[in-house]
């Protein structure tokens, strides 16, 4: 006779005891949640047993449970090493998780509105507990994403996985990469800060190359939104970073997935005959089960995989946030992201339309449909050496290529543009001009020049005294006094230099760099000199003030023109004087800005 | 090489994981530990490269009218001046005399009152002047001590730009306000001829150049200023700011510009017998006479008369009692020999506009003798046709 009216578990205990009754209860329960293996099952599952029930409850969750049914429930022994997945793909798949798991937490902060995102950022690295370390980890990953992206798809060339039955996992690969390589690319305009404006500009540019014209044009329309990039082109960006793409990604990844699992993870090549395919004829000494040995091992890499993002992001790794974006002023050297600077560089080539829309588009297609171009049968390396250099010429090639998209390559700047630049610009890619490192301390004001420095040692104090009467009588001094005085509004009267004093070792190898680039740069900077202006502007804050002055001389394509002598060929006014130039640029550095610390 | 699993053992796997994940989450719980000082260490990092930024910008755009180091110049006031920072150099001083100054106010009030006393005004009077002495006595070493700076501009006794334009807000917010939306400059606002050209918006939200991230690095460097204020920083100052004046007199002259299609009247100056034969050619309104004596209008000049100030309805005040003027003026006032043949409205105009000619008995002359200049003939009929109601 029941105690209720119905069966239940109070007659359990009744008949069990309780202890009895709540164990049974707890194991029945694991064995629903699991999909049919119960505490006993688990544990001697992870302690490393064979199972002792039949049929073996550790196939059950593949063939009832939601979550494994995707899983195969055992692997081939061949598959499970290092070599030959190194496990990218599953790396790969990790990050597309990692990333919205991130990505969601940091919509949390932030809205996609001009107005507002930079202060977003801002507020996430100030006012955010964690904020900062959450965006470090999601932008590391993203970068980290494109790179295990691109290293799993040269995996699977090297080893042939793409051929035949597996032609169109490939092909679902390299839509990925794409949809990668685009998230990557739309998350980057985000943060709203020079680096995101100026690195989106260049890639949106692309766009507008394609022909014909009106194609091109309303292509970029609909992208930025506008002619330029503005809070339409931001929500857009947004959009597409936060569905758009997840939604193709998680699609493709499904499909990608799926095929992976219909024909077999592809085995090394020398495991199988030549021609043919034996990932799914896995014999009984060679499976590997996915419960527990596929699955610890999976769980171990999750925890490591996130123990080694985490340390890098506390210790070595910030994401890179400039200033406010400012259509208004194009930094020197804006690249675009790494993974883009191929394009960068091949667009240095030549041809817009060719070197920006054709040319990758021809690279894309021709990966797509490689697999169904190399129909040879041999996965193994001795029978393609044809594959293997095609693909390791291309490799060489998109390294030259982003080379080539530095902004050190192709681009020639006038050189007292890019020695002032070195000096003075802002914290970019994790570095900065030689002035801001500067410990504040050492900033000591006073007016310095290179003169010091080109002068022998002992004579440095006699040269910097020369010098002065040498630009007082000369009228330099005059010249650089009214650009100072009436353009950057210097409050000084005269021009006074003094050599650096002792106590500023860090200002003197400033200094000493600023006489080396200009010695470098001495067929363009000739007659030469530099000079740093320091002056107290506020409590803890001082101005510098650079300085180059020199003989113009004639250029021509960028580089001075040099007479029969190799000497440069001066340029002169119609009374024949020399031309006198001078470059004039300043910055304020505050003692708390952090440069120092950086 | 590298062929099967790395950690062959499942245990030595669930080691590693759990290892891995325990580090983790101590990383995560040392890096939440350190959070505090970190953000704290951003902001002052961040708040000095805004700083920075508001520097370049200054450099930029403000210097060709606030000068190189914020001194001020010739088109605007100086903003680095202890007096934008309200930075009192005599804060003893002025809390003094801001005690004597409330002291004075009330006894002014309690001597407006009707029920005050002959005696007590006297009594107030004589405090009234001590007072005054009093203040002069305390302000005067000061101004002789800032004198350089007052010719520029300073007023000791309002030693704090938010106080004198009634800013009910932070130094900070004033600041970026003002840039955000400039300065309105105009004759109404500011004393003529004070300013050439105001204070443009900045704002992209006014339809100025720069972004409100632009505008808060500015005034983060304008607000860097602040310091232990010296009197070299006072007199280092080239312009202070202009103190806003009463519109009041400019917009009654717009108005009277306006009503009469474009004539703006003049004053009715001081000849009696002028002003009484050109009184005929106007109709006095007694209830504009009735706002104008009670401030409740301003003359044809902006100027308010406050006439009740002294002259209760019903007496003893500084002045004879509003009520029952006409009366007295028929029944006491002609009958002095010394007004003989006068006629009231006679006696009216010249009591306002030459009120030192005669005193009534019992009082002092102490009536602004400048109603001439303040009054128009319209504003004078109006005054005498509502006096003429008061019985």
């Amino acid at each position: 006779m029941s105690v209720l009216p119905f069966p239940s578990f109070l007659d359990d205990v009744k008949e069990k005891g309780l202890k009895r009754a709540v164990f049974e209860l707890v194991d029945e329960s694991v064995e629903r949640l699991t999909a049919g293996m119960n505490i006993g099952d688990i544990r001697e599952a992870l302690r490393g047993e064979a199972p002792s029930r039949k049929p073996n409850p550790r196939l059950q969750p593949h063939a009832d449970g939601f979550w494994l049914h995707m899983r195969p429930s055992y692997f081939h022994a061949d598959m499970t090493g290092l070599y030959p997945t190194f496990r990218l793909g599953w790396l790969s798949t990790y990050f597309v998780f990692f990333e919205t798991i991130t990505g969601i937490l940091l919509m949390i902060w932030y809205t996609p509105s001009p107005e507002v995102a930079y202060a977003n950022m801002i507020n996430i690295l100030s006012n955010v507990p964690m904020g900062q370390l959450l965006r470090d980890l999601h932008r590391l990953g993203a970068e980290a994403m494109v790179l295990i992206v691109a290293l799993h798809m040269t995996r699977t060339w090297f080893t042939g996985s793409y051929k035949k039955p597996r032609q169109f996992t490939w092909f679902t690969g390299v839509l990925l990469l794409v949809f990668t390589g685009f998230l990557s690319f739309t998350g980057y305009l985000l943060p709203w800060d020079q680096l995101a404006l100026w690195a989106v500009t260049i890639g949106a540019s692309m766009i507008e190359a394609t022909p014909p014209p009106i194609v091109g044009e309303n292509l970029n329309l609909l992208i930025r939104g506008g002619p330029e990039i503005g809070a339409n082109g931001l929500l857009r960006f947004y959009l597409a970073h936060v569905l758009l793409l997840p939604a193709l990604l998680f699609v493709f990844t499904g499909v990608h997935y799926y095929k992976v699992i219909v024909h077999g993870h592809s085995l090394p090549p020398k495991s199988e005959n030549i021609g043919e395919d034996t990932a799914k004829r896995v014999p009984l000494d060679k499976r590997v089960y996915f419960i527990p040995d596929v699955l610890t091992s999976e769980l171990m890499w999750i925890a490591v995989t996130t123990l080694i993002l985490v340390v890098l992001c506390i210790w070595f790794y910030d994401a890179p946030l400039e200033h406010h974006a400012d259509p208004q002023v194009t930094p020197l050297g804006t690249t675009a992201p790494w993974y883009f600077l191929w394009l960068q560089g091949a667009l240095k080539l030549g041809d817009k339309v060719f070197w920006g829309i054709i040319f990758p588009g021809i690279l894309l297609g021709f990966l797509a449909v490689w697999p169904y171009i190399d129909i040879t049968p041999s996965r193994r390396y001795a029978h393609r050496r044809v594959a293997l250099t095609i693909f390791l010429l291309l490799i060489s090639f998109i390294t030259v290529l982003s080379y080539m998209g530095l902004a050190k390559f192709g681009v020639v700047t006038a050189a007292d543009i890019t020695i002032i630049h070195e000096l003075t610009y802002p914290p970019a890619h994790d570095k900065m001009g030689e002035l801001l490192p500067v410990p504040y301390d050492q900033l000591v004001p006073g007016m310095y020049t290179t003169r010091e420095f080109a002068a022998e040692a002992g004579q440095e104090a006699a040269a910097v005294s020369a010098f002065n009467s040498e630009i007082e009588s000369n009228n330099q001094e005059q010249q650089v006094l009214n650009e100072l005085q009436n353009q950057d509004f210097l409050p000084i009267s005269s021009l006074n230099f003094s050599t650096v004093p002792a106590d500023a070792p860090e200002l003197r190898r400033v200094l000493k760099d600023f006489e080396a680039m200009i010695e470098k740069h001495k067929n363009e900077l000739v007659n030469a000199w530099g000079g740093v202006i320091i002056t107290q502007n506020q409590k803890d804050l001082r101005r510098v003030d650079v300085i180059i002055s020199w003989d113009t001389v004639q250029i021509e394509n960028g580089r001075p023109v040099l007479d029969e002598n190799g000497n440069p060929v001066l340029v002169r006014d119609e009374n024949g004087n020399v031309v006198r130039s001078q470059n004039i640029q300043h910055v304020f550095i505050h003692r708390d800005g952090g440069y120092f610390a950086h | 090489m590298f062929q099967g699993m790395i950690f062959p053992k499942i245990e030595n796997r669930i080691l590693v994981g759990v290892l891995a994940f325990v580090l983790t989450m101590v990383l995560l719980g040392w890096a939440a530990i350190n959070e505090g000082g970190r953000m704290a260490a951003f902001d002052e990092t961040y708040h000095a490269r805004s700083i920075e930024q508001g520097a370049v910008l200054f450099a930029t755009n403000c210097t060709t009218c606030h000068g190189p180091n914020g001194l001020g110049g010739a088109k605007g006031p100086a903003l680095n001046n202890p007096q934008l920072f309200g930075h009192d150099f005599f804060p003893e001083v002025t809390r003094e005399i801001n005690t004597l100054n409330v002291e004075r106010t009330t006894l002014e009030a309690e001597a407006g009152r009707t029920d005050t006393t002959q005696d007590r005004l006297n009594q107030i009077n004589a405090r009234i002047q001590e007072i005054d002495a009093r203040i002069e006595e305390l302000d005067a070493p000061r101004r002789q001590q800032l004198a350089s700076a007052i010719e520029k501009g300073y007023d000791p006794q309002r030693p704090n730009r938010l106080q004198n334009v009634l800013w009910n807000g932070t130094l900070e917010s004033f600041v970026l306000t003002t840039l955000i939306h400039g300065r309105p400059v105009s004759n109404n606002y500011w004393p003529i001829g004070s300013s050439g050209a105001g204070m443009v918006a900045w704002s992209q939200t006014a339809g100025g150049p720069l972004r409100m991230d632009q505008l808060e690095d500015l005034t983060a460097y304008i607000l860097n200023w602040d310091r232990d204020w010296t009197l070299d920083d006072l007199f280092a100052v080239q312009q202070f700011a202009i103190q806003p004046s009463d519109p009041g007199p400019l917009l009654a002259q717009i108005e009277q510009l306006q009503a009469s299609g474009g004539e703006l009247q003049t004053a009715v100056g001081v000849n009696v017998r002028q002003i009484l034969t050109d009184l005929e050619t106007v109709t006095g309104d007694p209830a504009r006479g009735d706002q104008l004596y009670h401030s409740q209008a301003r003359s044809f000049n902006g100027t308010t008369l406050a006439c009740n100030g002294c002259h209760m309805p019903e007496g003893p005040g500084t002045g004879p009692q509003t009520n029952g003027t006409m009366t007295r003026i028929e029944t006491e006032r002609l009958q002095d020999p010394a007004l003989a043949g006068y006629t009231p409205e006679q006696y009216l105009v010249e009591s306002i506009v030459q009120p030192g000619n005669y005193v009534v008995p019992d009082f002092q002359n102490v009536m602004i003798p400048n109603f001439g200049q303040n009054l128009s003939l319209q504003d004078l009929a109006d005054l005498i046709a509502y006096l003429e109601t008061t019985g």
